[in-house]
């Protein structure tokens, strides 16, 4: 290329320009300019770089917690009752989506669900909202979750998690006693401190799971991982701290008699709903709670994974209430089953020796008014062990008529009827022991003869809940013992520790001498084992049992003398009682068994008995034969 | 054609050619490092380095033809870039809220538009030399010269590159000899248009963007969020910077439009204070020695081309590293060099074969 083109003769024409006496003042501008930023940089890098690097740390590093699983809860052998499962959970990160739609269908495939009502759950989240993940089913069947698992990678955006979720194996089997879990509430969160637990944590809050939360449950753990601004894991975790899982804790409860127990309130006929009650069986020897039965019952299952609104609303409007532990919180008039008390008291306080004899017409005049005896035709002479055996009411009449009403109560008390036992759960009720002065502050009126005559048989004021039974005839069972009913046998803590439950706990002694506690005892293994007594259906091959039938009038008996069985309206039928222990020479266990408006004690509750005792002592994995000892008298009843 | 003259190669002027090699290569790395795939070198990269292909044989071209030549190609070349820039409102569909893509988005006639005002207007004030204008109304043809491609472009709803045309335009102003009365008429001017812009053109978001800049903590998740993890991604850099790739608020997405607009916060973590000082030092020395190349110019042509030049590469770069630090509201103005963007790149190369024709030819007679 030439240098010499055209332009240049204009070129050099025109003025020189030049820049000099401009060149400081450009360079100090890019100076200047250069200078700030350079400034700016050691603000945000060297002053503030620490700062904004752990800010940097913030955005990326996220702690997740790892639930620690709760621990077992076994029976007395070791089996489990209450165990953690894994939940397989689903869920999806709407930003990561390529279209909802496409990947809710994949999924309602995948899942065997509506695909629709999946995309409904999507939805169309818009900003930061579409980061959270939306979770689609937090307890999946395996084979369902695999699927989705094994599909993983041709569904971006589709997250599949596993959580420990608690699992009760037996379903509904003692449902009252192990409790149920479910969120934290604001209260308790604010009882026990952000410290320890955080909102929408799960804990016990009923039974042993409330009991014994702290020992339950198991601690968190924690996982740093990097995420990026999608929230998505990226790499390995940076640091990791395993969820220790909670301490077990074995139960008195022995679960093979606990299902039979509970077999005893099924219904007898498929499909008619099953009975309502209660059933308590304690060691005599130390208190152990050997099984606890309160029917109807419910799933603690539904509550595992936070129960659905239309569930719960149906267990707590259920006008049975399932959700009520009847044998600690439900009271009842205890009917005949109270004799046993009335009678020790006669004896200690003089009124009988143990071979007076009343003689029974069938009734009984108090004044104007007649109270009968529930055998028409009356027993004839009888002394203590016959009129307990019969369960005679015209005697009890007379000998409570004698002790009034203030030592009966007496009595009472000291068989601690009348308040808690001390069981530690399930708002334990203390039942009614009526008394003179009860009555006078309670109606404002004065005492009247004829219901002394009512509480004698265990009508009028008096109520009782089954546990009370269960600890009352156990303490005639062991020699004058009133126990603290107990149900943990042994706790095995985080670190191992094993604390097992010391000795019996003792609340107080009966005061009724031995000899007159061996003849009530006596006429209560008449009662179930001699021809016409009432609780004979208690009867096990092969073992002594002693044993007390009730049937607690609910409403006055002229209201239903005159119909039959099943024309009475069911919430006017009586309750049916039975209380048992055995072997008599040497107790091992009491039954006490609470039909609500079962009819007759004898016949409903006594078989009931008669089963978990055949149970206990001859242990079978079919149904015990011991329900062949059907009552010889079938009309026997108190 | 005689082939490349003998004392063409011996004045090579290496500084030049060096920082913008550092700078190239700069930018290279960075981009690998925020583009980053598992599958090996990323689309993004392969396509700089044809563009970097491009501008340097377009360089090349540039460099060998004296610069005196392209005077006569101004006003061609200056209403072809309007040309271009009507095209692209015609019939170039509209992305990103703003229609400034030819070709398939290969082209952005803007980066050109602003090469061509820069010849333009060089020739403008050789011919009526800028240290000879005294009076405001002298400026009417170089502000009629400004205003046309920078109107276009504000058809074309991309406020950011209309702001930075206008102040590459402007730079000459910085070479005349206006009394100070006239000055103080253009600081009125300058007011009243920002005003108007703001009541009138400005949409929400980028009236929020220019508040963040008063108050970076006005509202971090929204408005301000950028602004925030830039300034967190750079600040996290530390004194050393936390190493090639290693960088968590790009790598992990934190950081927006990090390979384009936010390249120098990805570069500022990664590098640290000494890295970003560096960078922005090279910078500075390549403006300065722009600067130098004007002053030793052969004559009033080479000399307004090379402050054109340097104005060129000035304003976007103060546009940018502002934005980035949080000092300057965000603007998507590219960093040169070392932000990714093809037409860029191979424009900011033809700029530096201007300037470097002009650096080789000042001892050429």
């Amino acid at each position: 290329m030439k240098d010499d083109f055209g332009a240049r003769a204009r070129l050099g024409s025109g003025p020189e320009v030049s820049i000099d006496n401009r060149l400081p003042f450009l360079m100090g501008v890019v100076l200047l300019a250069f200078g700030i930023f350079v400034l700016r940089l050691f603000q945000l890098q060297v002053l503030q770089g620490e700062e904004l690097q752990g800010i940097a740390q913030g955005n990326a590093v996220r702690l997740v917690r790892l639930e620690a699983p709760r621990g077992d809860i076994l029976d007395r052998r070791g089996r489990v009752l209450a165990a953690t499962r894994p939940a397989f959970g689903v869920s999806v990160l709407p930003s990561d989506l390529h279209s909802p739609e496409r990947t809710a269908t994949a999924l309602g495939m995948l899942l065997d669900t509506d695909a629709e009502g999946l995309a409904e759950r999507i939805g169309t989240p818009r900003g930061r909202r579409r980061f959270r993940p939306v979770r689609l089913a937090a307890d999946l069947p395996f084979d369902h979750w695999g699927r989705v698992e094994s599909h993983r990678f041709e569904l971006p955006g589709v997250l599949t998690d596993v959580r420990p979720r608690r699992h009760y194996v037996e379903g509904e089997l003692s449902a009252h006693l192990l409790g149920t879990i479910g969120e934290i509430s604001a209260a308790q969160l604010r009882a026990a401190g952000r410290s320890e637990y955080r909102s929408g944590e799960v804990v016990g809050q009923s039974g042993i799971e409330r009991l014994f939360e702290s020992h339950l449950r198991g601690r968190a753990g924690g996982r740093n991982v990097v995420v990026d601004v999608a929230g998505r894991v990226v790499g390995d975790p940076l640091e990791e701290r395993e969820p220790e899982p909670g301490g077990t804790l074995t139960l008195t409860i022995d679960r093979d008699l606990q299902r039979v127990a509970e077999a005893g309130f099924e219904p007898e006929v498929l499909g008619e709903p099953g009975k309502r009650g209660a059933l308590v069986a304690l060691d005599p020897r130390n208190g152990d709670v050997l099984a606890l039965v309160s029917k109807p019952a419910f799933d603690p299952n539904a509550f595992a994974g936070g129960i659905d609104s239309e569930t719960w609303k149906g267990l707590s409007t259920d006008e049975w209430r399932p959700l009520q532990n009847r044998a600690v919180a439900g009271q009842y008039p205890p009917g005949s089953i109270f004799k046993p008390v009335v009678a020790a008291a006669a004896l200690t306080d003089g009124i009988v020796t143990p071979s007076d004899r009343i003689f029974c017409p069938g009734h009984f005049r108090l004044g104007r008014r007649v109270y009968r005896c529930w055998r028409r035709g009356g027993h004839g002479e009888v002394d203590l062990r016959a009129a307990l055996k019969h369960s005679c009411d015209v005697y009890f009449y007379q000998v409570g008529l004698q002790l009034g009403i203030d030592r009966i109560a007496d009595f009472a008390r000291a068989f601690k009827l009348g308040r808690t036992t001390g069981f530690p759960f399930g708002d334990e009720k203390p039942g009614l022991v009526p008394t003179k002065s009860w009555k006078e502050r309670r109606f404002s009126e004065p005492w009247q003869r004829g219901e002394t005559v009512s509480v004698s048989i265990g009508q009028g004021f008096s109520l009782v809940t089954p546990i009370q039974m269960a600890v009352a005839y156990a303490a005639l069972a062991n020699g004058g013992d009133i126990l603290e009913p107990r149900i943990v046998r042994e706790r095995v803590d985080r670190d191992g520790e094993v604390v097992s439950a010391g000795g019996p706990v003792v609340r107080a002694q009966l005061g009724v001498a031995p000899e007159y506690l061996a003849v009530v005892r006596d006429a209560l293994e008449a009662t179930v084992s001699e021809t016409g007594g009432t609780g004979a259906a208690a009867r096990v091959p092969g073992v002594r049992v002693a044993g007390k039938t009730g049937t607690a009038q609910v409403v006055r008996l002229k209201y239903t003398e005159d119909l039959e069985e099943d024309e009475i309206p069911v919430r006017h039928r009586d309750h049916a009682w039975f209380v048992a222990f055995a072997p008599v020479e040497d107790p091992e266990i009491v039954v006490a068994v609470l039909v609500e408006h079962g009819g007759n004690g004898g016949s409903v509750a006594a078989p009931i008995a008669g089963r978990v005792l055949a149970e206990y002592f001859h242990p079978k994995r079919e149904e015990s034969p011991a329900t062949v000892a059907i009552a010889e008298d079938p009309d026997a009843g108190d | 054609m005689r082939g490349i003259d003998r004392r063409l190669v011996q004045n090579f002027d290496g500084v030049l050619f060096g920082l913008v090699a550092a700078l190239v290569v700069v930018g290279l790395v960075n981009l690998a490092s925020s583009s980053h795939s598992d599958s090996g070198m990323s689309d993004a990269v392969r396509r700089q380095l044809i563009s970097l292909g491009i501008g340097v044989a377009v360089m090349a071209v540039t460099v060998m033809f004296d610069y005196r030549h392209y005077e006569r190609l101004a006003l061609p070349a200056y209403l072809g870039s309007l040309f271009l820039l009507v095209l692209t409102l015609v019939i170039a569909p509209l992305t990103r809220g703003s229609q400034s893509w030819l070709l398939e988005g290969r082209l952005q006639p803007a980066e050109l538009a602003r090469l061509g005002l820069v010849l333009m207007l060089a020739r403008h004030f050789h011919r009526n030399p800028a240290s000879e204008v005294r009076r405001l109304r002298d400026l009417a043809r170089p502000a009629l010269l400004i205003a046309l491609p920078v109107g276009l472009i504000v058809l074309q709803r991309d406020m950011g590159v209309a702001l930075l045309t206008l102040l590459v335009g402007s730079t000459y102003v910085a070479l005349v000899n206006i009394p100070k009365r006239a000055w103080l008429v253009i600081a009125i001017a300058g007011v009243t248009a920002f005003a108007a812009l703001w009541i009138f053109a400005l949409q929400p978001y980028q009236r929020e963007r220019i508040l963040d800049v008063v108050d970076s903590g006005r509202d971090p998740l929204a408005s301000g969020y950028q602004v925030n993890q830039s300034r967190i991604a750079v600040g996290s850099g530390g004194l050393l910077g936390k190493g090639y790739r290693e960088g968590t608020q790009s790598q992990l997405r934190f950081l927006p439009t990090q390979h384009t607009d936010f390249a120098f916060s990805v570069l500022a973590e990664e590098w640290g204070f000494a890295g970003s000082v560096a960078v922005l030092g090279a910078f500075a020395t390549l403006l300065a020695w722009g600067l130098v190349i004007a002053s030793k110019a052969k004559d009033g042509f080479g000399a307004m081309l090379a402050v054109g030049v340097v104005g060129l590469f000035f304003w976007p770069a103060v546009l940018n590293v502002g934005m980035v630090l949080g000092v300057l509201p965000v603007i998507g103005v590219p960093l040169p060099f070392i932000s990714y963007g093809g037409s860029a790149l191979v424009t900011n190369l033809i700029a530096v074969g201007l300037l470097m024709n002009v650096s080789l030819r000042r001892w050429v007679f």
